[in-house]
C-alpha cells in the first residue's frame, strides 16, 4: 500500500505545484493599490495550492514514519480484471461518439447496451438486441423529443439515415 | 392574524379547480424534471415560461404562477431520487443526500427508507419555511438587504467550518481534497477581474470545470469502479422488500426524534434561501455539517445515516421556500429559479416588490397558499411512487450499471452541451475510483468546488468594497451582522481542535491507535 499511498500524495503535490507556479503573480496580498481590494485572480488558486499541498506532504511524512500493512492494492487480479472490464469500454464509448467516428449518443447507447448485456451479462441475442434498442429510443424520445435536450448526433443523421 | 385571513382568501384562490390543476401539472412536470438528470429546475420553468404568457393572457397570472412555482418544488422533491439511487445528483441542492442517501440505499439495501426520510425532511422543511413565509415575508426581506458580500462571505465560511471534519478518518487527507475543490474551483476565468487563470493556455478550461461532471463521474462512475472491484462486476446487494408504509411510518418516526434539529436546520436554510444569490445548495451543505457536528454519534455518517438525509433535505426544500421570497416582496430573487419566474412576472405584467402586496392581494396569497398545497401534493404522489422508484435498485446489475453510465453522460453533456464535460465525467470517475481506494474523503472536495467561487467572490467584493480594508468583516454598531457571523465561523473552525484536546487530556495519549491507518 505504502508506495501507491506515496505517489497519490506526490500526485497531488504535483498537481498542487503546477498551480502554484501559474498563479504566483497576484498570490500576495497587494497593498500598491494596484489591484481593486487589494486582492488578485492569484490569490486565492495561490493559497488554496498552499494548503492542499502542505498538508499533502505532512502525508508524505506520515506515511514514511508509520508502519504499513503489507496488504496489495488490489483485491487480487481478479479486482484489477473487473476494473479494467469496466474502464475500457466506458473510455471506448466515450471516445466514439464525437468526431472522428461520430456515433453520436444513441447510437453508442445501444452498442454500449448491448456490450454490456452480451458480456457481463450473458443474455440471450433477442434481449441484448432488445435492451439496447429499448433504451436508446426510450432515451431518445424522452430527452430529444420530450424536453428537446440536444444529445450529439451521428453521422447517419447528418446523412438523413436516423433520426439520430 | 390579518396574515391568516389573506392565508386563508389565498387558499381559496389556490384551491380555484383551475389553479389547482395548473399546480398539479406543474408538480408532476417539475418531480420528471428533477429525477431526468442535465435537467434542472431552472431550465424547467424556464422551458414552460412561454407557456405561462399564455395562461396569463386570460387574466390568471395566479394560474400561471402558480405552474411554473410547482415546477420548482416538483424539483425539489425529484432530485432526490437519482441521488440516492443511482449515487447522481439530479440537481445541485441534491449533492449532500450522495453523503449519506446513497450508501443508505444501497450499503443498508433500504433505498425504500432513505426515499421516504428524503421527501418526509423536503415536506417538513417546506412547511416550516412556508410559515415563516406566511407571517413574516417584508420584514424579513428588507433586513436580507442588510446582507452585503462581507455578510455573505462569513455565511461561506461557516459552512466550510461545519464541514472541516467531515470524515472522521484522516484530517490531513479531508484538507487537502478541500485544496484540491478549491483549487478546480478557481479554474477558469477569475470573476472578478476577467483575467483567465490556471487554463494553461487551453481555450476549453476558460469556462472553468463544472461541479456537475466532476461530482457524476467522482460519485456515479467511482462508486461503479469501487464496487466492481470489491464485490465482482455482477454483485448486486441484498435490497429490503419492505413495504412502502412501513418506511414510510419509520420516516416519520426518525424525523420526530431530531424535530428540534431539524426546525432549526429549516429556519437556516430558509434564511439562507432568502439571501439574494445563494439558493439551497449551500444552503444543503451547511446543514449537513451542522447535523453532523451536533449529532453525538458521528459515526454513521457518510454509512447511511438517517440525519445525513433529514437535515440537508429539510434545509435545501427550506431554502427553495425562501429564495423566493425576496422575488416577490423586493424584487431581488434568491436563486437562478426564482430569478427565471421574476421574468415571468414581468411578461404577465406585474411588478415584483413591496406594492405587489397591497395591489395584487390575490396574486400573492394565493402564490403562498400554493407553497402548502403544491409542497402537499409532491409529497404525496412521492410517497405512492416511492416502492416503484426502491424497485429500480432490483434491476439486474447488466442493465442497470450501463443505464446509469449513460444517464451519467447525458447529465454531463446536457448541462453545457459540451463533449468536454463527458470527458471530464470520465477522468474524475477514475480519480473518484482511486481516491476512495486510497481512503481520501471526497465529500470536502465536491463542497468546497461548489462554494470555492462564491467564497472567492464574496471576499474580494468586500474588500473592493471597502477599499482593501479588512475590518469590514469585524462589522459596525450600525450593521453587526458581519462580526458576529465570523466570530461565529471562526467558533466553528476552531470547535474540533478543542474537541480533540479535550479528549486527549481525558485519555493517555495510545501509540498502537496511532499507527493504524
Amino acid at each position: 500500500m505504502r508506495p501507491y499511498q506515496l505517489a497519490t500524495a506526490a500526485a497531488l503535490i504535483g498537481v498542487a505545484a503546477v498551480a502554484m507556479v501559474d498563479s504566483r503573480r497576484w498570490a500576495l496580498i497587494d497593498a500598491s493599490g494596484a489591484v481593486p481590494g487589494g486582492i488578485g485572480a492569484g490569490f486565492y488558486p495561490f493559497w488554496s495550492a498552499v494548503l492542499m499541498s502542505g498538508s499533502a506532504l505532512i502525508l508524505v511524512s506520515q506515511t514514511l514514519r508509520n508502519p504499513q500493512a503489507a496488504k496489495g492494492v488490489f483485491e487480487g487480479r481478479q479486482g484489477l480484471r473487473d476494473v479494467l472490464l469496466l474502464i475500457i469500454p466506458m473510455v471506448v464509448a466515450i471516445g466514439i461518439i464525437d468526431k472522428p467516428l461520430q456515433l453520436g449518443f444513441y447510437v453508442v447507447a445501444a452498442l454500449y447496451m448491448a456490450f454490456f448485456t452480451r458480456v457481463v451479462g450473458g443474455y440471450r441475442p433477442q434481449w441484448v438486441v432488445l435492451s439496447a434498442l429499448v433504451v436508446s429510443v426510450g432515451l431518445f424520445v424522452i430527452f430529444e423529443q420530450g424536453f428537446r435536450v440536444p444529445l450529439p448526433k451521428s453521422f447517419l443523421y447528418d446523412a438523413g439515415v436516423l433520426p439520430f | 392574524m390579518e396574515a391568516l385571513g389573506n392565508l386563508a382568501g389565498g387558499f381559496g384562490v389556490a384551491l380555484q379547480p383551475f389553479n389547482l390543476l395548473m399546480l398539479v401539472v406543474g408538480v408532476v412536470l417539475g418531480l420528471v424534471i428533477g429525477i431526468l438528470p442535465g435537467l434542472g429546475g431552472t431550465s424547467g420553468v424556464a422551458i414552460l415560461l412561454p407557456v405561462t404568457v399564455y395562461i396569463a393572457g386570460g387574466g390568471n397570472a395566479t394560474a400561471a404562477v402558480t405552474l411554473l412555482a410547482g415546477i420548482y418544488w416538483g424539483a425539489l422533491f425529484g432530485g432526490v431520487v437519482t441521488s440516492i439511487l443511482f449515487n447522481i445528483p439530479g440537481e445541485p441542492w441534491s449533492v449532500a443526500l450522495l453523503f449519506d442517501g446513497y450508501p443508505m440505499a444501497k450499503r443498508k439495501g433500504r433505498p425504500g427508507f432513505a426515499l421516504m426520510l428524503a421527501f418526509v425532511a423536503s415536506l417538513f422543511g417546506a412547511l416550516v419555511a412556508a410559515v415563516f413565509f406566511t407571517l413574516f415575508a417584508l420584514p424579513l426581506a428588507r433586513f436580507a438587504l442588510e446582507f452585503g458580500p462581507a455578510e455573505l462571505f462569513a455565511v461561506f465560511l461557516m459552512a466550510f467550518a461545519t464541514l472541516v471534519g467531515l470524515e472522521s478518518g484522516s484530517p490531513l487527507k479531508s484538507i487537502t481534497m478541500l485544496g484540491f475543490g478549491l483549487l478546480l474551483a478557481a479554474v477558469g476565468f477569475d470573476s472578478i477581474t476577467g483575467e483567465p487563470r490556471l487554463n494553461f493556455g487551453r481555450v476549453e478550461l476558460l469556462s472553468g470545470i463544472g461541479f456537475i461532471p466532476v461530482t457524476i463521474g467522482l460519485f456515479g462512475i467511482g462508486e461503479i469502479l469501487a464496487s466492481a472491484e470489491e464485490s465482482g462486476v455482477g454483485f448486486m446487494e441484498k435490497i429490503s422488500a419492505k413495504l412502502g408504509l412501513k418506511d414510510l411510518l419509520e420516516a416519520i418516526r426518525e424525523l420526530r426524534k431530531r424535530v428540534w434539529m431539524l426546525i432549526i436546520n429549516a429556519i437556516i436554510g430558509f434564511w439562507i434561501g432568502v439571501l439574494p444569490g445563494t439558493g439551497a445548495t449551500p444552503a444543503s451543505f451547511l446543514s449537513y455539517g451542522i447535523a453532523r457536528q451536533y449529532s453525538k454519534d458521528k459515526s454513521g455518517f457518510g454509512r447511511g445515516e438517517p440525519a445525513g438525509i433529514l437535515a440537508p433535505q429539510a434545509s435545501a426544500n427550506a431554502a427553495g421556500v425562501g429564495s423566493l421570497l425576496p422575488m416577490i416582496t423586493l424584487g431581488v430573487p434568491g436563486s437562478p429559479t426564482a430569478a427565471v419566474i421574476m421574468a415571468g412576472l414581468f411578461i404577465w405584467g406585474l411588478n415584483p416588490g413591496p406594492l405587489l402586496f397591497t395591489e395584487q392581494k390575490d396574486f400573492v396569497w394565493g402564490l403562498i397558499a400554493s407553497i402548502y398545497l403544491g409542497h402537499i401534493i409532491a409529497f404525496a404522489i412521492c410517497v405512492v411512487a416511492t416502492p416503484l422508484l426502491a424497485s429500480i435498485m432490483r434491476i439486474p446489475y447488466a442493465l442497470i450499471t450501463p443505464f446509469i453510465v449513460l444517464i451519467s453522460i447525458i447529465g454531463a453533456y446536457a448541462a453545457s452541451n459540451q463533449m468536454k464535460d463527458v470527458f471530464t465525467v470520465l477522468v474524475f470517475g477514475v480519480i473518484g475510483y482511486w481516491l476512495r481506494k486510497m481512503k481520501y474523503p471526497l465529500a470536502p472536495l465536491v463542497v468546497a468546488l461548489v462554494l470555492g467561487d462564491q467564497t472567492e467572490r464574496e471576499l474580494r467584493k468586500a474588500l473592493i468594497g471597502s477599499g482593501g480594508d479588512p475590518t469590514v468583516f469585524l462589522g459596525t454598531l450600525e450593521r453587526p451582522f458581519a462580526g458576529i457571523l465570523m466570530a461565529v465561523a471562526i467558533g466553528l473552525f476552531l470547535l474540533p481542535v478543542f474537541q480533540a484536546l479535550r479528549r486527549r487530556g481525558r485519555k493517555a495519549p495510545d501509540p498502537a491507535a496511532e499507527q493504524v491507518e
